[in-house]
């Protein structure tokens, strides 16, 4: 006998309606709150530190540059624009330069910002360098050591004087943020790396950090005392993501107003979408076929180690190999079409300094082979390529496990040299082995420079010093993965320092970029490119840095912020009549909230959460002691 | 007669066995962390301005050129040493300690402390997950079961089939795609809006529910699979004992015997099955997680991973093992009271 069915749907409702009244709140009200204008950027890659010594990721430097100044900014075309000093001159001696710190200007706080801060900040950097170390993870206070600064002076509140070796117009590209010295004057440089730099911080940047969330997001408010042009966001918000799809997702529904770094497949999908631009961006870095040309300068070899053919330390062997390379090819299918194919070691994204090979090379596979006999790398009977030790060809290419383009690279790479008769394995490793297995006794006992070719890629500065000195002999043992030592190139390096006119430095460079090409010390397979997706609903006057071939954020320095325009305003009875449209330097038509960020998002939430989970295990058990209870009464009523 | 407590000898057996299981667990996070390939250097190999002597300095720096265990052997020339400053001893003092170490990732932040930020919002979508899944999954599966062959149980082992076989990621993909970007009834991912500040603990609340729906859909549709499938075959056993021919017998609506005979008889299996995955909440549910940008430890586990984070890592298997070893211990001492033949 079956009972009613009324009491089972009673209980099915009951059950609904639990799981209902979960949902339900998501249905009553949109969760925004405030009416503030938040610029929401997104990336897939997390801030590892707020400390702007210890950052190693791009997110990170777009975190402490919107928050400190640059002494001297970039501009729309990577040219110098003022930052924390408002002008400069080079000294009658040429060595010296000194800059004029803007007046008046206030840190985010509301103290006074001389230029007793910014020496004390550069004076960090120049005392790591006097010491041989560096500053936390070393990544800044090398530019002011490239441009040969050797001390500075504050000798009032308005001039800093930097004393340098030559005088090199370098000075001004120094990444260096200016912190406050109120705040952070007792840290020496050792102290300053390990700092951790909690937020809220104190800074004369447009937008200075006031709460950060690992993994989650970084949050910053408008500095209300920034010198220069406000941006239209009230705060920007610096969201991170797991998961490129989901980063999309939220693009395409209007979370995010911008997405960092999607891959192609991803840039494709918004097409047709009328809110949403795209950019492919030239990044400044490459991807790279690295020839282990170790013993080629002074005929060493390394125990159980080394390149495995000679054939890698001769010129006219990696020359022949670069025609057996499609590039195009790589760019369309490795990059989806984003991307320009690779050449010399300063990226086009440089233009001022970038050369184009003055006898490039062509994807020609006969010609290629062509080059390969001539140079006395025969074919055997089988028709596998021979040294001229007589030992077949077969080259060990490594990559690292980061980016799927290294991985969808190697195969096509594979498949060429197949060609030619020359068999290649590849193998993939994370990055820290990758690093150290192409590392040469020079940097210790252990290292072995075990591999034939490294197929990986580097990023550079705004300056090609950072990715030229890779193939300067003293690199070899540290930062060199094609131990290339070549004593002229070394001093085309030391004249380019000096070089009086930037017409001067240019011509050397263009110099030194076809003696690595005409070698092939390097084979650059691609300039990636930088891709970004934005919103044009909600803000508008994206601007690209550089204006040619750039993108709008994640670049140097933090002017495109500043540019940014509320896409929805609409001149209203009740908005203020000052607020001027033309991004005048007045003070923001909101309310700016203060550089304690305001209310927080919700203070300590533990206990909510806590208080929540605690009210559904009562309802849940509420629930079941009810059920329970009925039915234990309904069975001594069926055992009578 | 109910309820008779379990003997002390078995409470004593059951303690002994978890303690020396959280034990190895120690041991073999540390062991099975230095196996993995790669290091952990701070310094950044590709930086092109680090000098090896750096890179040396922040091995010393953290401890990373002390030997793994208190007892070396070598080979040329032939011997045995043994020292007490190894990375062995400093890290089972400092696990006694409560004291994981620092992320490596995080720099400046404790592991207690990262971890501590990702504990709840785990606990919340999985927890609740798991509990609307049991509830759901064990009515379904026991329904389905009962009615073995008619048309509820081949939809409900039909659809619980097919749950089961979805990983997450299948299922919380379309829900983004549906619910998020397109009918724009959710947001797509996080679990908080970013940067918000609530005007009140209900507009938090709304906020936080908003965000929760869809990735907690995700998870209980995930696990109701498990829960029915495994209650429908335990419910299937009963049918045929003969306590349940007698209750038929004395004539018991077919209601009552599943509710009152069958069913408490055939949740022995389940609770077995609800320990282990309590156990398990902690880890979150790496994929959910990931899809929906939560908070949560699974994200935590993979950006720890993909950082070479050891500190971290380990910190969140020795959390995770010791959860798994006392869910699992509760498990026991409540079988203990259902299951009078395991008492002793």
């Amino acid at each position: 006998m079956r009972a009613p069915d009324g009491r089972r749907l009673v209980r099915l409702l009951a059950a609904t309606s639990l799981a209902g009244a979960l949902l339900l709140p998501a249905f009553s009200l949109p969760a925004r709150a405030a009416d503030k204008l938040v610029l929401r950027v997104g990336a897939t890659q997390d801030l590892d530190s707020t400390n702007p010594y210890q950052t190693l990721l791009v997110v990170g430097y777009e975190a402490f540059q919107l928050t400190y100044n640059l002494l001297v900014d970039f501009g729309p075309n990577l040219e110098a624009v003022p930052g924390f000093a408002d002008k400069w001159e080079r000294a009658a001696d040429g060595k010296s330069w000194k800059f004029h710190i803007r007046s008046g200007m206030k840190w985010s706080d509301g103290t006074p910002a001389t230029a007793q801060d910014a020496c004390y900040s550069w004076d960090l950097a120049v005392a790591a360098i006097a010491a041989g170390e560096n500053i936390g993870a070393g990544y800044l206070d090398p530019g002011l050591a490239d441009a040969g600064v050797t001390k500075v002076e504050c000798p009032d509140d308005e001039t800093m004087i930097a004393y340098t070796e030559d005088g090199s117009d370098r000075v001004l590209q120094a990444y260096l943020p200016i912190i406050p010295k109120a705040v952070y004057g007792a840290k020496d440089y050792k102290a300053i790396g390990e700092e951790k730099f909690d937020a809220p911080l104190v800074g004369t940047g447009p937008y200075t950090l006031v709460e950060w969330k690992t993994s989650e997001f970084a949050r910053f408010a408008r500095n209300p005392n920034y010198w220069g042009t406000q941006g239209a966001a009230d705060e920007v918000v610096l969201q991170f993501y797991t998961n490129g799809d989901t980063m999309m997702q939220a693009l395409k529904a209007g979370e995010i107003d911008y997405a960092r770094d999607p891959n192609a497949e991803q840039l494709k999908a918004l097409e047709g979408d009328p809110n949403i631009a795209t950019v492919a961006g030239s990044a400044n870095g490459w991807v790279q076929l690295a020839f282990n040309g170790y013993g080629a300068s002074n005929g060493k070899t390394i125990k159980d180690g080394g390149p495995s053919t000679k054939a890698l330390l001769d010129p006219a062997f990696r020359d022949a190999l670069g025609y057996a390379i499609d590039k195009k090819t790589l760019v369309d299918k490795v990059l989806g079409g984003y991307g320009d194919q690779g050449n010399t070691i300063v990226p086009p994204v440089l233009g001022k300094w970038h050369v184009e090979p003055t006898t490039p090379r062509t994807f020609d596979i006969d010609l290629a082979k062509q080059k390969l006999d001539a140079a006395g790398y025969k074919l055997d009977a089988e028709g596998k390529r021979l040294d001229k030790e007589g030992k077949p060809i077969s080259l060990r290419v490594y990559l690292p496990n980061t980016d799927e383009v290294y991985a969808n690279a190697a195969p096509f790479v594979k498949d060429w040299y197949a060609l030619l008769g020359i068999k290649v394995s590849t193998q993939v490793f994370d990055t820290s082995t990758l690093g150290n297995l192409v590392l040469p006794p020079e940097a210790g006992p252990e290292y072995k420079a075990d591999y034939d070719i490294e197929l990986w890629g580097w990023a550079g500065n705004p300056d090609p010093n950072a990715l030229i000195q890779i193939f300067k002999c003293d690199a070899i043992g540290g930062s060199s993965d094609s131990q290339y030592c070549s004593p002229e190139f070394d001093k085309l390096y030391d004249d380019q320092l000096k070089a009086s006119t930037a017409e001067d430095r240019k011509a050397i460079l263009a110099t030194m970029q076809n003696m690595i090409y005409d070698q092939a010390v390097y084979d650059i397979l691609f300039y990636n490119a930088d891709l970004a997706a934005y919103r044009t609903d909600r803000f508008t006057g994206w601007q690209n840095q550089p204006l040619a071939n750039g993108k709008p954020l994640f670049t140097y320095g933090t002017l495109q912020y500043t540019l940014l325009k509320d896409a929805t305003a609409q001149p209203s009875p009740t908005a203020a009549p000052t607020a001027a449209p033309s991004g005048a330097p007045t003070t923001a038509p909101t309310p700016a909230p203060s550089g304690d960020g305001g209310t927080g998002s919700g203070g300590d939430l533990t206990v909510t959460y806590a208080l929540f989970i605690g009210a559904i295990i009562v309802v849940v058990g509420v629930v079941l002691a009810f059920i329970f209870r009925r039915r234990s009464a309904r069975a001594a009523g069926d055992e009578e | 007669m109910r309820s008779r407590p379990v003997s002390a000898r078995y409470l004593a057996r059951q303690s002994a066995q978890a303690i020396f299981t959280i034990a190895m667990i120690v041991l073999l996070n540390f062991i099975l962390f230095r196996m993995m390939p790669g290091s952990p250097d701070r310094v950044n190999p590709r930086n092109p301005n680090v000098t090896p002597e750096q890179r040396e300095a922040a091995r010393e720096r953290w401890g990373l050129n002390d030997p793994l265990l208190p007892i070396g052997i070598t080979l040329d020339p032939p011997g045995i040493t043994i020292t007490g400053e190894n990375q062995l001893f400093a890290f089972i003092a400092a696990t006694l300690r409560g004291d994981l170490g620092y992320s490596m990732k995080y720099r400046g932040k404790s592991v207690v402390e990262v971890i501590g930020d990702r504990f709840w919002p785990t606990i919340l979508l999985i927890g609740l997950a798991e509990v609307i899944a049991i509830i759901l999954g064990l009515a379904l599966g026991a329904y389905a079961g009962w009615k073995r062959g008619g048309k509820a149980d081949r939809i409900g082992n039909g659809l619980s089939l097919i749950l089961y076989s979805m990983p997450y990621f299948v299922i919380g993909m379309p829900l983004i795609i549906i619910f998020a970007a397109g009918l724009g009834w959710f947001p797509t991912s996080g679990m908080l809006t970013a940067g918000a500040t609530y005007t009140s603990p209900l507009d938090f609340l709304a906020d936080l529910l908003s965000h929760l729906a869809l990735p907690l859909a995700t998870v209980s549709l995930g696990l109701i699979g498990g829960y029915s499938i495994l209650m429908r075959s335990s419910i299937i056993e009963t049918r045929g004992e003969d306590y349940v021919e007698t209750a038929r017998a004395k004539g018991l609506t077919d209601r009552r015997i599943l509710r009152s005979h069958a069913f408490p008889n055939a949740l022995l299996p389940a609770v077995t099955l609800i320990a282990i995955n309590l156990g398990y909440v902690v880890g979150g549910a790496i994929t959910a997680e990931i899809v929906f940008n939560w908070p949560g430890l699974g994200t935590l586990t993979v950006d720890a991973l993909d950082a070479r984070d050891y500190p971290v890592l380990q910190g969140i298997f020795l959390f995770l093992g010791i959860s798994v070893v006392l869910a699992n211990f509760a498990a026991d001492i409540v079988y203990g009271y259902l299951d009078p033949r395991v008492r002793r």
